[in-house]
């Protein structure tokens, strides 16, 4: 008798303890969100990079007839299988709602795929994926694209935000914080929170070096597809990075926002740079159907406000909030990529969170690769699957102008 | 409308349709909630007005965990009994059993009828062996060993035993008990040699009956991420499609296509895995004991479980003429069409009926309770 209770008593226990939510990296769900292919372009610098007499069409153009070179042959030869391509984009007008449109139709994607333009600042190439993944996962679509493309050398010196606000924004306290230049947000963080001209100098020269080294060992190989420029030329290698930079050298750079006092250099903040990225989602179940590769699973995102004027805490917030919802902690995580908007804001997310250096950017963040900034969300997502291993667990992240920060929770396969 | 019927103190393990009769059940049960006492042997048959009636009843020894009508006759009925026997009843005599099969070491948990070649029968025990047995003969005609723990604990290690490594769940201790039980074997309705099995430790185990070194089949594959799985059915319009559930909660249908033998490195991964068309997570609020598909349509199937519900699901992966990629995770209701709460208790066995109206359903548990009812009723 006590056996056949203690039967019943273990099915019970069992499922009561199974209930609560958790996250098994080699447990595979039909109804998982999964990445079939995520790639970008070399980020080239900005102004006097190799992108630098480009449009964002003909980037993204180019971006995708590679892109699509590398998809498997079921979906290569029928790309209406994609039923919707979103595409992050912060500095075109209209998030180039017509000019990435056309140029999907001219890298040959079918006009039966819907396209939507989308942009949430700095996080705009991670808000696709969140976008595409949600769609999926109501079963809207079952096979959608994310896409980032930004040039930052056509675009950012011709918008304005200031321009088109209005007066009762500039005279309302809370409203026009979010007008506060992004270096001066930075700045405030840099003071509020003591974090050092050094430390931001060290920590900028550490992504130069890991940048460099990355690139020397070709370990962003996997990740980068080759941008055929209008006079053949063909880039696959980031511009951003220069060997030999250290904290020192960066040391003498002046203070780019506040004169004298401040602390943010042109060294130590992020790029300006061009680039494009894609990533390609569909359900586990859908893959399985068509027998595509899947490299990696998307587990879920989240955006949280935070003030405007240190809007670089961002992933400090968000990172704990998506975290919570997928039941992981920290520790938990083996790669981060968090966007190098400035250093001091890096730093202190890094130091706030208590993450372990050595787990951040392991190959560099945007001071030394550059952040073109629609394209950036996607370009991380491209760059951590190749950094993690298999059922090792990734988190991306960056803030956002205006205060806010996102992030994301992967699992490579 | 909704019959009902008492087993008065007995609780329902089992319940099924008579092949023959379209009036005719019959309900496996034990009393004291099959712990432990006699067990019960009803045949019950639904009169002109609808009344379920007393045809007979057989007491047993010790509790009855599971029946199955003979498909060649229509008065026969197999019983799965607590002892490690398997005893046949004919409806028409009293008391004693025509047949006894005593191989078993420990509870026979289930029994199965062969719907093809209708000659024989499966059995399966706590004693992690399956049997395959013909009513002409007291000795089983083939002894079955699913992977057993002691083979698999490399790959529980492996596997297993990583199921937790982010998590804030304390699962770890009844992962492995009655790691080697098989709570349910069948055969296939499309193809007479083969059985499935699922047991405690999670696997389930294909068998061909054909094939000779049946100890190292290596058929099986983690069912339900680790957690005993407690049943299984094949699909009857599908031949590849199965269905299972167990401590998880949740019913997963499996497309067999993909199992690959893979003898030669058994430490590594077991096999690669079916493919899961299709999740229903949390199904249930507690472990699910038996799922059945339906014999009317390819894409529906029933549950029961300790959560005192029994319920209907579609199954979106499947459209009635092809796969579609779908999974249930897309529908706002997951794809539930009906939830039967009458029950007071664990709901246990559930059975669909062949016979009329396509929907009817018949349940029971250990409220001692047996159900009628219609899935597509309001």
């Amino acid at each position: 008798m006590s056996e056949r209770l203690q039967s019943v008593s273990n099915h019970l226990q069992a499922s009561i303890s199974n209930s609560v939510g958790f996250v098994c990296p080699t447990k595979k769900n039909p109804d998982d969100v999964v990445i079939i292919q995520a790639k970008r372009s070399a980020i080239a610098k900005g102004f006097k990079g190799s992108f630098k007499d480009l449009n964002t069409d003909y980037l993204l153009q180019q971006f995708l007839i590679e892109f699509l070179k590398t998809l498997p042959d079921n979906l290569k030869s029928n790309p209406r299988l994609i039923e919707e391509i979103v595409c992050g984009n912060v500095l075109n007008y209209g998030a180039g709602a017509t000019e990435h449109r056309s140029a999907c139709l001219a890298a040959g994607i079918p006009y039966t795929t819907a396209f939507m333009a989308l942009n949430r600042q700095c996080s705009s190439g991670l808000t696709a994926v969140n976008d595409i993944a949600n769609k999926i996962k109501t079963g809207q679509i079952e096979i959608g694209l994310a896409l980032g493309v930004e040039s930052m050398t056509k675009n950012y010196a011709s918008v304005n935000p200031l321009g088109r606000i209005s007066e009762e924004m500039k005279i309302n306290k809370e409203a026009r914080k979010c007008l506060i230049p992004m270096g001066i947000t930075n700045e405030n963080i840099a003071q509020q929170f003591g974090i050092s001209r050094k430390e931001q100098d060290e920590f900028a020269a550490n992504s130069y070096k890991k940048a460099s080294n990355a690139i020397k060992n070709g370990l962003f190989k996997n990740e980068i597809l080759p941008i055929k420029t209008p006079d053949g030329k063909i880039v696959t290698i980031d511009e951003g990075p220069r060997e030999g930079v250290t904290a020192d050298s960066l040391g003498n750079l002046k203070p780019a926002f506040i004169k004298d006092k401040g602390s943010t250099t042109a060294g130590n903040a992020s790029q300006v740079s061009d680039g494009v990225a894609g990533v390609l989602l569909t359900r586990r179940s859908v893959a399985e159907k068509f027998g595509f590769p899947v490299i990696g699973r998307y587990l879920a995102f989240q955006a949280v406000g935070v003030p405007p004027e240190v809007m670089g805490v961002g992933p400090a917030y968000a990172i704990p909030r998506v975290l919570k919802d997928v039941g992981l902690t920290i520790d938990n995580i083996d790669v981060f990529e968090i966007n190098e908007a400035f250093a001091a804001q890096a730093l202190y997310c890094i130091n706030k969170l208590g993450i372990k250096r050595e787990k951040v950017n392991p190959k560099g963040g945007a001071i030394a690769l550059g952040h073109p900034l629609g394209c950036t969300g996607a370009r991380q997502v491209a760059t951590i699957m190749n950094e993690l291993k298999t059922n090792q667990i990734g988190v991306v992240s960056m803030c956002i102008g205006t205060g806010m920060g996102a992030a994301a929770v992967f699992i490579k396969e | 409308m909704i019959l009902q019927y008492n087993i008065g103190g007995n609780s329902g393990y089992s319940i099924q349709y008579s092949p023959f009769f379209d009036n005719r059940l019959a309900v496996a049960s034990g009393s004291n909630y099959g712990l432990v006492g006699n067990g019960k042997l009803f045949i019950l048959d639904i009169d002109e007005r609808g009344k379920i009636k007393e045809n007979n009843i057989f007491i047993t020894q010790d509790c009855l965990f599971d029946l199955s009508w003979n498909e060649l006759h229509e008065n026969q009925v197999l019983v799965a009994q607590g002892d490690g026997s398997l005893r046949l009843f004919d409806t028409t005599l009293q008391k004693y059993p025509i047949g006894i099969f005593k191989e078993h070491k420990k509870e026979v948990l289930s029994c199965n009828w062969n719907l093809i070649t209708k000659g024989t029968f499966v059995s399966s025990s706590w004693d992690g062996a399956v049997k395959m047995w013909s009513p002409l003969r007291e000795q089983s005609l083939l002894t079955l060993l699913p992977k057993s723990s002691e083979q698999s604990s490399k790959i529980n290690h492996n596997q297993i035993a990583k199921i937790p490594p982010h998590v804030n769940n304390n699962q770890s201790t009844p992962i492995l008990q009655n790691k080697d039980c098989v709570y349910q074997a069948q055969f296939s309705p499309h193809d007479n040699n083969l059985i499935a099995c699922c047991s405690g430790n999670s696997y389930i185990t294909l068998f061909d009956t054909r094939e000779q070194n049946n100890r190292f089949n290596n058929n099986s594959f983690i069912a339900h991420s680790g957690l005993e799985t407690l049943t299984l059915d094949f699909n009857k319009y599908r031949p590849t499609v199965l269905a299972s559930s167990g401590a998880d909660n949740s019913i997963k249908i499996w497309d067999m296509r993909m199992i690959r033998n893979n003898n030669s490195n058994n430490t590594v991964m077991p096999t690669s895995n079916p493919i899961c068309m299709n999740e229903i997570r949390k199904a249930h609020d507690l472990a699910v004991r038996r799922v059945v598909w339906s014999p009317h349509q390819s894409n529906l199937l029933l549950s029961t479980s300790y959560d005192m519900t029994s319920k209907v699901w579609k199954d979106f992966s499947f459209d009635g003429s092809k796969i579609t990629g779908k999974t249930n995770s897309i529908d706002p209701g997951s794809g539930l069409i009906k939830t039967f709460h009458h029950h007071t208790e664990f709901v246990f066995g559930a059975d669909w009926s062949l016979w009329g109206q396509p929907g009817f359903i018949a349940t029971t548990g250990w409220d001692s309770k047996v159900y009628i009812w219609n899935c597509f009723y309001p």
